[in-house]
């Protein structure tokens, strides 16, 4: 009997469904162990029945849920505790669902500033008030699943790579337990890596790599000048190839895979590592955005308290 | 004052160096000098192995002050363990701005083995420091 999934996307850009997709040829293996029961990206499937007939939220009961986004609104508050109640084994799928992704930069500014910005003055299109008739109200801040309910499997990533999804699965159908071992980027990059001291910090526009180069050869990104997030970020993008997918493509790590342990802060030990081989740190332009780009959520990234 | 009408007696961590800073301590308790009590020393090798990550743990896990004392510049047992120090100072502080803690709650002195006098009064003032401004924003 095959496997029953309920598979949900909340605030995301749809990313992390085309990497199950582009699973690929080990897709054909799994799918025939696999019953999709609620996947709102594939499947008509309404919240309150097909007519709209039911008074609650309904999502069908599954032995895997698969969640893709982090929560920024009530009603994808609403769908997550949902999808706990009715999933044996929750899986929070890429980084906006590990911890907060993207639109977790948003954590930065209070509500009514966000509003302020992007609806009330906007200077790019036309400025309205914010739309309120048959819409959920906004969350105070971008949660994590994680934050709301227990998550039993993470997989991040931005998005995150086709055969972690693979490896959880197969090991969920075999009743292990799965986990991404607790390496850095660093750990699995090939460049060289010959001394620390960086004076200046260029930009990943600057990164021109001459053709032919080979990724062997070339010099650690951080030495050559280069912000890399590699030391601090959990490694698994690479896969079964084991090279991290942006070093791979001559650039620096952004880190999407989050912090290398939980509970970790990547800010603090970027900043700190920086100072200690000399630069200065005042140079790092933007810090709690650069270093926390995809890991706002969990209380990362709030809004500056203002000093009296 | 705070709810319970105590008298707010603050938690500073101090780290000093085992070479200058701590010897100093040590004069300032030998010679029988005065300096308030909430300061906890920890001794470490050099002042220069404080990771701004233990600092930002401290303030936020319940300490309300912390102060890094090492030798001064040019006296580093180990060279330039201070020099790093006094960078990763400014990392610290800007980073206590992000947490919302502020940078009075940080201080990093520079107390040689000689100096028991100068290690007492850089307790007091910092102590002084830290209780006019409070219990640290992360305690509840």
């Amino acid at each position: 009997m095959p496997v029953k999934v309920a598979e949900e996307w909340l605030n995301i850009c749809g990313g992390c469904e085309v990497t199950i997709l582009d699973i690929g040829e080990p897709l054909l293996d799994l799918l025939p162990k696999l019953e999709f029961v609620h996947m709102p990206v594939l499947m008509d499937h309404k919240y309150f029945g097909q007519t709209g007939e039911k008074t609650e939220m309904e999502i069908p009961e599954a032995d895997i849920g698969i969640i893709s986004g982090g929560i920024r609104n009530e009603k994808e508050k609403h769908v997550t505790e949902e999808m706990r109640k009715k999933c044996n084994t929750l899986i929070s799928l890429g980084s906006c669902a590990c911890f907060g992704g993207i639109p977790a930069l948003a954590n930065q500014y209070p509500l009514e500033e966000l509003y302020d910005k992007v609806f009330r003055q906007s200077k790019t299109t036309d400025s309205a008030d914010t739309p309120s008739v048959d819409i959920p109200p906004l969350t105070d801040r971008v949660y994590a699943i994680d934050e709301v309910v227990k998550v039993d499997v993470y997989i991040p990533g931005c998005p995150t790579t086709p055969e972690l999804i693979v490896q959880a699965l197969t090991a969920l159908l075999e009743g292990k337990t799965f986990e991404i071992p607790e390496r850095s980027v660093c750990d699995d990059c090939p460049a060289k890596r010959e001394k620390k001291a960086i004076t200046a910090i260029k930009r990943p526009l600057e990164s021109i790599v001459p053709p032919g180069q080979k990724l062997e050869d070339s010099r650690c990104f951080m030495e050559l000048g280069f912000l890399c997030l590699g030391p601090v970020t959990k490694s698994g993008c690479g896969g079964s190839e084991k090279v991290p997918r942006c070093i791979k493509a001559f650039m620096p790590c952004r880190g999407c895979f989050g912090p290398i342990r939980a509970g970790a802060n990547p800010m603090v030990e970027m900043m700190g590592a920086l100072s200690s081989i000399g630069l200065d740190p005042k140079l790092i332009l933007d810090r709690r955005s650069t270093f926390q780009r995809y890991i706002g959520a969990q209380g990362r990234l709030r809004p500056l308290p203002k000093r009296p | 004052m705070n709810n319970t009408g105590e008298k707010f007696e603050p938690l500073i961590i101090g780290f000093c160096c085992n070479w200058c800073s701590y010897a100093g301590a040590d004069l300032a308790g030998t010679s029988r000098m005065q300096y308030p009590t909430n300061i906890r020393i920890i001794r470490v090798m050099c002042s220069g192995m404080i990771h701004p990550n233990l600092v930002i743990d401290a303030l936020t896990k319940g300490a309300d002050g912390v102060i890094i004392c090492g030798c001064h510049p040019g006296d580093c047992h180990y060279l330039d363990g201070n020099l790093k120090a006094e960078k990763r100072a400014d990392a610290i502080r800007l980073m206590l701005e992000d947490f919302g803690i502020e940078d009075e709650r940080f201080r990093l002195e520079w107390v040689s083995a000689s100096e028991g006098p100068k290690f007492a009064q850089v307790m007091t003032e910092f102590t002084e420091t830290i209780k006019k401004l409070g219990p640290s924003p992360f305690k509840t």
